[in-house]
C-alpha cells in the first residue's frame, strides 16, 4: 500500500502568505514532521 | 511544537503545520502563537482526508482527559481564536468542521512514513520525545 507521505506528496495547498506549497517538497531534502492542527485555536 | 523548533531543527527535520480555516484566519493564528515554521491552509480538509484524520462529536467536549486538556491549554496561554461571531459562522461551514481532529507524522525523503499519530480526540497529541525519536540519526 502506498504511503501516507507518498499520498500527501502531490497536494498543493497555500501557506498563510498565499503561496501555493507542494506537500512533498516540505520532505523532499530532509525529513519533517508534520503537524495537522485539530484547527486554528 | 514552537518551543521545540530548535531541537528538531538540531536534528535536521523541518516542521509544518497544517489547519483548517482561511488564509486570513491562519495569518492572524501565526502571528499570535508566534509560529516561524510553515502553515498551510487546508480549507478543503484535501489533506485530512488524505491522512484519513477522524472528526470528534460534542460529547468530546465532556470527556474528563478534554477537559484537563482544556485547562493545561488555558493554563499555557492558548486561547481559541474564535473572538468574532463569523470564525463561528464559518467554522460550522461543512469544510470547516470544528470537531476535525489532527494528527503528527514524520516523513522522510524518499516518502516513507517514520512516525503516525492519529488524534482520537481533542487532547490527545503526539509526544516531543516520540517526534524527535522518529527522526534519523
Amino acid at each position: 500500500m502506498e504511503s501516507l507521505s507518498a499520498r500527501l506528496a502531490g497536494v498543493s495547498l497555500p501557506d498563510s502568505e498565499g503561496n501555493q506549497v507542494r506537500l512533498g517538497s516540505i520532505w523532499a531534502e530532509g525529513p519533517a514532521v508534520m503537524v495537522f492542527l485539530r484547527h486554528y485555536g | 511544537m514552537r518551543e521545540h523548533e530548535e531541537e528538531f531543527s538540531h536534528k535536521g527535520a523541518r516542521i509544518a503545520a497544517i489547519g483548517l480555516g482561511d488564509k486570513n484566519y491562519g495569518h492572524v493564528f501565526r502571528e499570535e502563537a508566534g509560529i516561524t515554521f510553515p502553515l498551510l491552509i487546508d480549507e478543503e480538509r484535501i489533506a485530512y482526508r488524505v491522512a484519513e484524520l477522524g472528526v470528534a462529536n460534542v460529547f468530546h467536549v465532556l470527556r474528563a482527559d478534554n477537559m484537563a486538556a482544556r485547562k493545561r491549554a488555558w493554563k499555557g496561554g492558548h486561547r481559541q481564536h474564535v473572538g468574532k461571531l463569523g470564525n463561528w459562522i464559518g467554522m460550522l461551514d461543512h469544510d470547516k468542521n470544528p470537531f476535525q481532529l489532527g494528527g503528527s507524522f514524520v516523513f522522510s525523503p524518499d516518502n516513507r512514513d517514520l512516525y503516525a499519530h492519529v488524534s482520537k480526540t481533542f487532547g490527545d497529541n503526539a509526544s516531543i520525545s516520540e517526534l524527535l525519536a522518529a527522526i534519523p540519526g
